[in-house]
């Protein structure tokens, strides 16, 4: 009730009801625009969307198992496991086979993630924590614990580096990914049943909702954006690495936390993420034009997430006011 | 603390000195007033029943007691002294003890453990660790309260009734002048309410004040001496003797100029429509058969424990069975499935609103349209406008307040809450069956009039309905014949107009002559 975000009645009519985290958005641009030489040029802020868009892209996915909640930890090691996986397919499957290969492969660790936890009833915390070691090992041995190139060629690096009309293929494809993610959030029937299995899964079962098709549908919706941000990133890197991502995970989650979507389920917007994916992007790319010294850049980076979670969740400590514990609604009087 | 140098404090009433003494308390919330002009005054050695509707600012009065919140204006006196609590830690220490309804021990720890526990918060810091209460000490709270466990035994083992004594004992441990019962008897059995009730009588032969807040009044003329009852943040009756009162004056004065509801007109029943056929609960318990036709409200009833809830829970697909059929009208339905059974049109309201029905987070009419998201919802996309158009029309007729179906359940209060689950299953297309637990606990008047008004309703438009209720009145007040529910089985059927006294004799077990 008195947070920002979170706690703010959701509208599903798709009426506009910008999160706090906008605010962090702009106050943020506004600094760096006025402090970071060359952060506000046309250049500089195409590059930062391209980078940031393969954060977004798998942040969608994260936001679905936030919303029904669980957690996601597998994303980097699934996205490494695409990248192997692609270009050890590449000679015989062709570049869009290659790239098919991935994706599947990062369908096949959401549909393990998502049978595991929807039809065993196992905690997602350690279902794809245990899947990020799986796909993380089975890159390592697929690869020979090597980073493998891939032969260069313009259709291998189109994902990452073509354009569609002017606008580079990334930034069209988080786009995208957004708006769907938006679609399914706020307007399609799989959408509504997240929140609600995420609210309370006992009280959605006794609703009469099918909780586990539900929640399998999510993990595997959260896979299909991870495959997509997984062959983004294998072309950018232009090679199978056993070690790509290994950060990806985390900053998904931070994104999202950052955004104001609370860890607790049932809850959470497309808007969200798509602000804290923003926050994060603009940090990374204020830090490489600081030209600082990365051990910095991390601390840095964590002061300014920590912060915003904090300005989101806890207005009050900011200003160094003592917290006092959520009021009961119990009795409410109009 | 003397009591001679308090005399002055009491006003108009020289030589007669209040345990507590509040009054003039006002309290708002931003922009909501919880209280106006509350007052409550406690005689020392009595009872004094604290009643009012959800919302009337009982709960807020007693956070202000127990010095969980502090008020706006107003004044408070301990016997006599002029008192304003910081926190409930402080209060306690002034011995004043707040039992709640939710209880606040800690289930894995022991029961000597939990006695110990406000000497362990009362400990500063990082010191060694404080001290247990010695164990003779315990023994002897224990007694006091006539519990005889053993020390060392986790508390979540025992009932919740003896938890309950457990915090008793914890609270005497301490000086006590005053003891807080929040709705004690909400999750006790009856051997257990009495238990209590005797325990109170004692600390109350002893000097201390008990301040009692309850929705049953059989309880509260069975125990308390004085009574205060608020409305709309106003203590509307003052400190009056009980024994002056009648209860139809307690009601008005709690609900204002309402009138108070007669014996509703239930509907004719036609046919069969669910049929349980060998239902057990669990292996060793025996088999119950069930019909409830058309337009009929059967009333399950029996004490804690004795599987009512669960029979019911069966019989709307809640719950698995370890044997029998259910049918609805002659389609079986698998047991355990509530899938089949919302297609099959059989509604559920769960017991436990908070775990088993709300979607906290989400907005009321989310909460009230999950049953039916199909409904208005085309090739998998939401229509624009099907969901208010739903389910506004029974948020409306159940008089949902305030009417903000946008805001989140976890905002409303519990009458309005289980108005949520209701709307759920009456949007129900072709409701045919509609299976309620607990329909108006923790509810007040008001919304439990709505709420029994809805389930006639329901009847009248065809539905069986299954009601299953600790609350007897309830049971008789509604059902064409109430199913009595021992050891997980059925154990016999009464008519209606059965009296309250046969029907606790049934519960029990004891058969009329």
């Amino acid at each position: 009730m008195m947070a920002l975000t979170g706690a703010r009645p959701r509208r599903f009519s798709g009426r506009l009801n910008p999160p706090a985290a906008v605010w962090v958005v702009l106050l943020l641009f506004c600094v760096f625009a006025l402090a970071v030489p060359r952060f506000a040029s046309a250049g500089n802020l195409e590059n930062l969307l391209r980078v940031g868009s393969i954060l977004g892209i798998a942040a969608c996915g994260q936001t679905i198992v936030l919303i029904l909640g669980g957690i996601e930890f597998s994303f980097g090691a699934s996205a490494a496991l695409a990248s192997v996986v692609t270009v050890l397919a590449l000679p015989s499957a062709g570049v869009a086979g290659g790239f098919a290969a991935g994706a599947t492969a990062v369908l096949l660790v959401g549909l393990v993630n998502g049978t595991l936890v929807a039809r065993f009833s196992l905690p997602p915390f350690l279902v794809t924590l245990g899947m990020l070691m799986v796909a993380g090992g089975g890159a390592a041995v697929l690869a020979g614990g090597l980073p493998i190139d891939a032969p260069p060629s313009d259709a291998f690096s189109w994902p990452a580096r073509g354009r569609v009309a002017g606008i580079p293929v990334p930034i069209l494809a988080a786009a995208a990914s957004f708006a769907l993610l938006h679609l399914l959030l706020a307007h399609t029937r799989a959408g509504r049943l997240w929140y609600l299995v995420g609210a309370n899964g006992t009280a959605a079962r006794l609703s009469g909702i099918t909780v586990w098709r539900s929640v399998l549908a999510g993990y595997l919706l959260a896979g299909a954006f991870c495959a997509l941000a997984a062959v983004i990133l294998t072309s950018r890197v232009a090679s199978g690495q056993p070690g790509l991502a290994p950060n990806l995970p985390f900053e998904t989650i931070a994104a999202c936390a950052v955004g104001g979507i609370p860890l607790a389920g049932g809850q959470g917007r497309a808007v969200q993420t798509l602000c804290g994916v923003l926050v994060i992007a603009m940090l990374n790319n204020a830090v490489v034009l600081l030209n600082l010294p990365v051990a910095y850049q991390q601390l840095m980076i964590a002061a300014v997430i920590l912060g915003a979670v904090l300005l989101q969740q806890a207005p009050r400590l900011l200003l160094l006011l003592p917290v006092r514990p959520a009021r009961q609604p119990e009795e409410e009087r109009s | 603390m003397t009591r001679t140098a308090m005399t002055r404090q009491t006003r108009g009433d020289p030589g007669k000195i209040w345990t507590l003494e509040v009054s003039g308390i006002a309290k708002n919330y931003g922009a909501t007033c919880a209280l106006r002009n509350a007052s409550l005054r406690l005689r020392p050695g009595k009872v004094h029943a604290l009643l009012g509707e959800n919302g009337a600012g009982k709960s807020t009065l007693v956070k202000i007691v127990v010095g969980a919140i502090q008020p706006d204006r107003g004044r408070i006196a301990l016997n006599g002294v002029p008192t304003l609590f910081a926190g409930v830690r402080q209060a306690i220490a002034a011995g004043v003890i707040p039992i709640y309804q939710h209880l606040s021990l800690f289930p894995h720890l022991s029961v000597l453990e939990n006695l110990s526990a406000f000497a362990i918060a009362g400990a500063a810091g990082l010191r060694a660790r404080p001290a247990l209460v010695p164990r003779a000490t315990a023994r002897a709270w224990l007694d006091a309260v006539g519990l005889g466990c053993d020390l060392d035994l986790p508390v979540e083992r025992l009932s919740v009734g003896e938890r309950q004594l457990v915090e008793i004992a914890r609270g005497l441990g301490q000086r006590c002048t005053l003891l807080v019962l929040d709705e004690p008897t909400a999750a006790l059995t009856h051997d257990e309410t009495d238990r209590l009730f005797g325990v109170v009588r004692r600390l109350c032969a002893e000097g201390t004040a008990v301040l009692f807040i309850s929705h049953k009044f059989d309880e509260i003329e069975a125990l308390a001496d004085d009574v205060t009852v608020l409305r709309d943040g106003v203590a509307v009756i003052d400190a009056e003797p009980l024994a002056s009162l009648s209860r139809a004056e307690l009601v008005r004065a709690m609900l204002g100029d309402m009138v108070e509801p007669g014996d509703r007109a239930l509907p004719q029943p036609g046919g069969p429509v669910l049929t349980a056929t060998g239902l057990r609960l669990g292996p060793a318990d025996a088999a119950a058969d069930i019909t409830v036709r058309a337009g009929e409200i059967v009333g399950l009833a029996g004490l804690v424990g004795s599987g009512a809830l669960e029979l019911a829970a069966a019989l709307a697909g809640a719950r698995p069975v370890a044997a029998g059929t259910l049918a609805v009208r002659g389609e079986a339905l698998p047991a355990g499935d509530r899938v089949r059974a919302v297609a099959a049109g059989v509604g559920y309201v769960p017991a436990d609103r908070h775990a088993e029905g709300l979607f906290g987070p989400l907005a009321a009419l989310q909460n009230a349209s999950s049953s039916t998201v199909a409904l208005f919802s085309r090739g998998g996309l939401l229509r624009p406008g099907g969901e208010a158009a739903a389910l506004m029309p029974w948020l409306r007729r159940l008089n949902l307040h305030p009417f903000q179906p946008e805001r989140p359940a976890a905002g409303f209060s519990g009458g309005n809450q289980q108005k949520l689950l209701l709307s759920r299953n009456l949007a129900v297309p072709d409701l045919r069956v509609l299976v309620v637990l607990e329909p108006t606990r923790g509810v007040d008047i008001a919304a439990r009039e709505t709420i029994h008004d809805a389930l006639v309703e329901a009847a009248g438009r065809g539905v069986a309905v299954v009601v299953a209720s600790s609350d007897l009145d309830e049971v008789m007040a509604l059902s064409h014949r109430i199913l009595v529910v021992r050891h997980g089985s059925l154990d016999g059927e009464l008519p209606r107009g059965t009296g309250r006294a046969a029907l606790m004799d049934r519960l029990a077990g004891r058969r009329a002559a």
